[in-house]
């Protein structure tokens, strides 16, 4: 290669390394600590001028995409309805910015009380109960895209809505509830802003983060609202809406296998998330019998047949062929004794069950087979699973390592104690988590 | 487009998918390379080759004239590596040159005559 880039004296030593520590000629090793790599990440400054509009207008089309997700996408159509028994534009833009308002307020409180609470919030959205409730409202509204029922507004709420001034109201209470449904349900988004706006920690940025956000949400149902009078010159559509009814209603229950995977056992979560998979891909293609009067439909369907057997099959083949992982130890006292009179340094994974970096590191960086080599050869491994709370001797691990939250992976080094620098609170690929074991490893 | 068709075109999808994954995700068992075959490689790459005798000669020599470079992962060569290389890590498939190879001309200086010596 440096051949080719017009290098002439290029030489190889093939025996390399090994063969000249072997005959003791002069080596090196680079000294101890982390200098280089990965610096630690900084706490988010708090934002001014170009930075801050750049910012505002990227979670404004953050917003304005979130629409699609199949979460509020099923609102849409009863937002429209219930827009469309307005008459006047004056009355519509009203109702409109009425809506937007009722949204945003929801929003903004939740940005705020973010920012407020910390990191409370995000892991919230983390807990077990949290993530079953989201799934349950997935699955109730995918029943209703299946035709199991209709969704349609109370009648006791469309009488009260046909009162001019009342109307308002409820157009504005419409807003609170779409802010109430959307906030925990467009997932992975918000949750991440969440964690951001409480890093930042002031209240200010979290409202204007999450006003922003809701504007972006809002508008295309404002427009939607206001033009909903010509929805009905629209084409007709035909037989093949209710397929994409259907098609929605999947992706519906897609979403809350997702969304539950981490409750569930690890396997089971998989199995479950392969299953739905193949039965969407069975009854789209060939239990439901739907016609259309265009050819495109049947590619579509034989499309969506194909990319939902791939995923199951993606899903299943990368569980079983996973290599082995490293064995890890339950924590106890006479196990770290044991490792400081082997003189064994000593890795401790903070971990649980609900926590999706913990997962994607136990999946990735400890399935790697150098990594599980090395730990098997030279470490003691053991893990903290955090999973249920009340265990008196994890609360006291908790307080005696200072760890804050989940994952957390401590370094000891051969003496029994911890090497804070090399210490580790999110996903690390293998071969940065390589370079940190080979410093735990060093000294002495 | 009839259900057998369909039934087919998924099936295939599954096989290929499949096939995919296992290609991926074998192991592979490096074969102990001979000197023929090492000789053969560098034959076809256009570089030399040198043995840690002759390197040794040269570096104890001239260490100064000599740009060793180090290919292995990084933490291979925290742990140790010769006296003065530098770490350059690259895995050796085409599409790690191919990523690399721009980073490895910054890396190599603009000297075309320099003695480099990889390992």
């Amino acid at each position: 290669m440096a051949v080719s880039l017009g290098y002439r004296n290029a030489y190889r030593d093939p025996l390399g390394y090994p063969e000249w520590h072997a005959q003791g000629l002069p080596v090196e090793i680079t000294p101890a600590g982390l200098s280089g790599i990965t610096p630690e990440p900084k706490r988010p400054k708090p934002l001014y001028g170009w930075a801050m509009i750049w910012t505002l207008l990227g979670i404004f089309a953050g917003g304005m995409a979130l629409n699609l997700t199949p979460c509020v996408y099923p609102l849409i159509p009863i937002t429209v309805s219930y827009f469309g028994g307005r008459s006047g534009k004056g009355q519509l833009i009203g109702h409109g910015l009425c809506y937007i308002g009722g949204l945003s307020i929801t929003n903004s409180a939740i940005g705020v009380t973010a920012a407020l609470t910390g990191g409370l919030m995000g892991a919230m959205l983390q807990s077990p109960l949290v993530l079953t409730g989201i799934a349950a409202i997935l699955i109730f509204f995918a029943t209703s895209l299946f035709g199991f029922w209709e969704l349609r507004l109370p009648s006791g709420l469309m009488q009260a809505a046909s009162k001019s001034y009342v109307g308002y109201l409820g157009t504005l209470f419409m807003g609170l509830t779409l802010g109430v449904v959307a906030a925990p349900c467009i997932g992975p988004f918000v949750l991440g802003l969440l964690t951001w706006v409480a890093s930042m920690g002031s209240p200010w940025l979290g409202f204007i983060i999450f006003f922003t956000l809701s504007l972006g949400l809002g508008l295309p149902l404002f427009f939607l609202a206001i033009f909903s009078g010509q929805i009905d010159k629209l084409p007709r559509s035909g037989e093949w809406m209710i397929w994409v009814k259907k098609f929605m209603g999947w992706v519906l229950v897609g979403m809350a296998a997702y969304f539950i995977r981490p409750v569930l056992p690890k396997t089971i979560g998989i199995l479950f998330l392969a299953i739905v998979a193949l039965a969407a891909g069975l009854h789209l293609g060939w239990i439901d019998r739907t016609k259309a009067s265009f050819r495109a439909f049947e590619w579509i369907r034989t499309g969506v047949v194909i990319v939902s057997t791939v995923i199951a099959t993606i899903l299943i083949g990368t569980w079983v062929l996973q290599g082995p992982g490293v064995t890890w130890q339950p924590y106890s006292d006479e196990l770290l004794s044991e490792a400081k009179r082997l003189k064994k340094p000593v890795i401790i994974d903070f971990y649980a069950d609900w926590c999706s970096p913990c997962r994607e590191l136990d999946k990735i960086t400890f399935h790697d087979a150098e990594i599980v080599k090395q730990a098997e050869q030279d470490f003691i491994m053991i893990k903290v699973d955090l999973t249920r709370k009340e265990n008196p001797v994890h609360e006291q691990l908790l307080k005696e390592y200072e760890v804050k939250g989940v994952p957390t992976v401590v370094f000891l080094d051969r003496r029994g104690n911890e090497q804070s620098n090399l210490r580790l609170v999110d996903f690390l690929p293998a071969d940065q988590f390589l370079i940190r074991m080979a410093e735990a490893k060093k000294l002495n | 487009m009839n259900s057998a068709r369909k039934t087919l075109l998924a099936f295939v999808a599954i096989a290929i998918t499949a096939g995919a994954l296992w290609f991926n995700n074998r192991s592979v068992t490096p074969k102990e390379a001979t000197w023929e075959d090492v000789q053969a490689e560098a034959q076809l790459g256009g570089y030399h080759l040198i043995n840690t005798k002759d390197l040794w000669k040269r570096y104890n020599k001239n260490p100064d004239n000599l740009f060793l470079v180090d290919t292995r992962e990084e933490w291979e060569y925290r742990t140790g590596h010769i006296k003065g290389a530098l770490n350059f890590p690259m895995e050796p498939t085409w599409l790690s040159r191919w990523r690399k190879k721009g980073a490895l001309e910054a890396f190599l200086g603009l000297d075309r005559d320099r003695f480099i010596v990889f390992y």
